[in-house]
């Protein structure tokens, strides 16, 4: 659908041309002029100037060739030029007769002389000539876009069979894993469509659910924009790669209370300022995972050393150092919301919602000049993360470190809330002072002078009240100091 | 392993409800096409009006799939417009700046 609108829109193009063009030749100009024979001699030399006006016009004392370019005048200047011309053709095209001209000496002499001069070849306007060369920059123009389309079509179904070379090879271990694989949320029931999702020429997302311990399981393959021909410029100069990304949630019930990653260390450095549960409770600089036998690519930050002893055991550290170059990182979080949110002040006023999850990002190998056949080295990443939701519903905290969870959990939520004090207060402030006008209004509504002596009378004693209460609050704290 | 106790979770969660994970890319793309189209319209400048093109493309190759495409058509054929007018007005070729 998409691809008809492209052609249909580019076959305008070159139409446009044509109808430009040809609209200067319908007017009613003598056919004469264009014969190719009148302009060969001016060819040569009117393509290295190509000036928008003309200049004057010097003719020869031949007729025909007279008549020919004088009126090859431009149509905006004709009415300018026509008076002189028919002036100047008069003139000469007579023989020249003394008797006649005995009063114009010096005009012969000046013809005369001027016949010595050189020609001067005049600049046919570019549009007028028969030639497309002059349209150089447009043809320039239109090739760029047809290279823009091609490159459209290209990317996009190289996109299309990466994306289902990835989905053929992984179809098996996830049917096996999961009961439910490909869901676009259209249908009331939850059958698989056993497809992948297409958000973009770029993204294609599954969702897998329907296993025990965890919800559910979002993949994103985001490709590279290899549809856009200035995002594969740009790549030319700074590679990248497509990547992998998947997202597990877990139930509640399934997972402990833990903060952990561990990736590549640009990876982790830019998660820790990005992610809103990395920049609270992991505060120390990545740290390094030779002490587990990891390569140095990687690097691993934790809420604290007991969760990382637990999850580094052989088989993660085996996954983790046999395809340390297809990890970009490995988030496990109980906090997790993604990433800071840019907020106002003045708007923070709850906590962002957490949810139990762990995020994985792979990088596909090719660094951008993948083939299907590099997904099937995914694979076995795949089995990571199968291997990864069982590890994390058994993998439990002991006590002290469920402690210090805990801690560390209050501890944020209560800097959450002195950051945010000074907006609750404000809030509540104007919540009251709501209240106290809503009042107002019904007392001032109210028609009956009765009833508004009435209401008024018990404003004034809930308000007395409310004093006396804060005095001797006040009084219990004076004696108290004393 | 396999078969849950319980019936199987469905509906895909309503992916990228956070509006700053967005590719910001066809928005700009797209206002950007319609200033230069305006622009080579009213200006009567060439080079402004193709420029408008190559940004209606640009916008559309980004664009998401859920994305109007009533929008990227009215972008589309407003640029291609202007690129037709200004050759009507002035059929002289596109001079470079050089």
């Amino acid at each position: 659908m998409k691809n008809l609108y492209l052609f249909i829109a580019v076959l305008f193009i070159p139409w446009s041309f044509t109808l430009a063009k040809y609209d200067e030749f319908e007017d009613g100009d003598d056919i004469m002029e264009y014969d190719d024979n009148d302009f060969a001699e001016f060819e040569d030399v009117s393509e290295d100037t190509v000036t928008e006006s003309p200049q004057r016009i010097i003719t020869t004392e031949d007729d025909e060739e007279e008549a020919t370019v004088e009126l090859e005048g431009q149509d905006e200047n004709q009415e300018d030029f026509d008076d002189a011309d028919t002036q100047e053709g008069d003139t000469e095209s007579e023989p020249y007769d003394d008797e006649e001209f005995e009063g114009y000496e010096e005009k012969p002499d000046a013809s005369h002389s001027k016949n010595k001069d050189p020609i001067t070849i005049v600049n046919v306007p570019a549009h007028l000539q028969n030639s497309w060369e002059s349209y150089y920059m447009e043809i320039l123009m239109v090739t760029g876009l047809l290279a823009y389309i091609m490159n459209y079509i290209i990317g996009k179904n190289k996109n299309n069979r990466l994306a289902h070379a990835w989905f053929n090879t992984h179809r098996e271990l996830l049917e096996s894993n999961f009961a439910l694989v490909g869901d676009d949320g259209t249908n009331k029931e939850a059958t698989s469509t056993g497809k992948l999702n297409q958000e973009n020429e770029h993204i294609y997302n599954l969702w897998c659910s329907g296993r025990v311990c965890c919800e559910g399981m979002l993949i994103q393959l985001k490709f590279l924009k290899r549809q856009d021909l200035l995002n594969v410029l740009a790549r030319m100069m700074r590679p990248a790669s497509d990547q992998v990304q998947i997202k597990v949630t877990m139930n509640d019930e399934d997972m402990d209370t833990y903060v952990f990653a561990v990736g590549t260390r640009k990876a982790l450095v830019r998660l820790q300022k990005e992610m809103q549960d990395l920049s609270e409770f992991c505060s120390d600089k990545p740290k390094s995972g030779a002490k587990y036998g990891l390569p140095d690519s990687l690097a691993i930050l934790s809420e604290m050393g007991e969760v990382t002893e637990g999850m580094m055991d052989a088989k993660m550290i085996h996954f983790l150092t046999h395809y340390a170059d297809k990890i970009d990182s490995v988030q496990f979080s109980d906090q997790f919301s993604g990433p800071k949110l840019m907020q106002e002040e003045g708007q923070l006023t709850k906590l962002p919602e957490t949810k139990k999850t762990l995020l994985f990002t792979f990088n596909v190998p090719g660094s951008g000049n993948t083939s299907p056949k590099d997904m099937e080295s995914l694979l076995p990443l795949m089995s990571m993360v199968i291997y990864s939701i069982d590890k994390a519903k058994k993998f439990r905290l002991n006590r002290e470190g469920k402690q210090k969870a805990d801690k560390n959990r209050a501890r944020v939520e209560e800097n959450f809330l002195k950051l945010t004090h000074v907006q609750r207060q404000e809030a509540a402030q104007s919540r009251r002072e709501e209240k106290k006008r809503a009042e107002k209004e019904r007392i001032m509504n109210e028609e009956d002078p009765e009833k508004q002596r009435r209401l008024e009378e018990a404003a004034l004693r809930r308000e007395q009240k409310k004093l006396e209460k804060k005095q001797m609050k006040m009084k219990q704290i004076k004696v108290k100091a004393m | 392993l396999t078969e849950p106790p319980f019936p199987a979770r469905y509906k895909p969660p309503a992916t990228e409800t956070n509006p700053a994970l967005e590719d910001p890319t066809p928005d700009y793309m797209n206002l950007l096409g319609m200033v230069f189209s305006m622009c080579g319209l009213m200006l009567k400048l060439k080079w402004c009006a193709w420029i408008a093109v190559y940004c209606s493309f640009i916008s559309f190759a980004n664009s998401r799939s859920s994305e109007d495409t009533k929008q990227m058509m009215s972008s589309f054929m407003l640029s291609i417009s202007a690129v037709v007018m200004s050759y009507l007005q002035n059929p002289q070729p596109m001079s470079p700046p050089w």
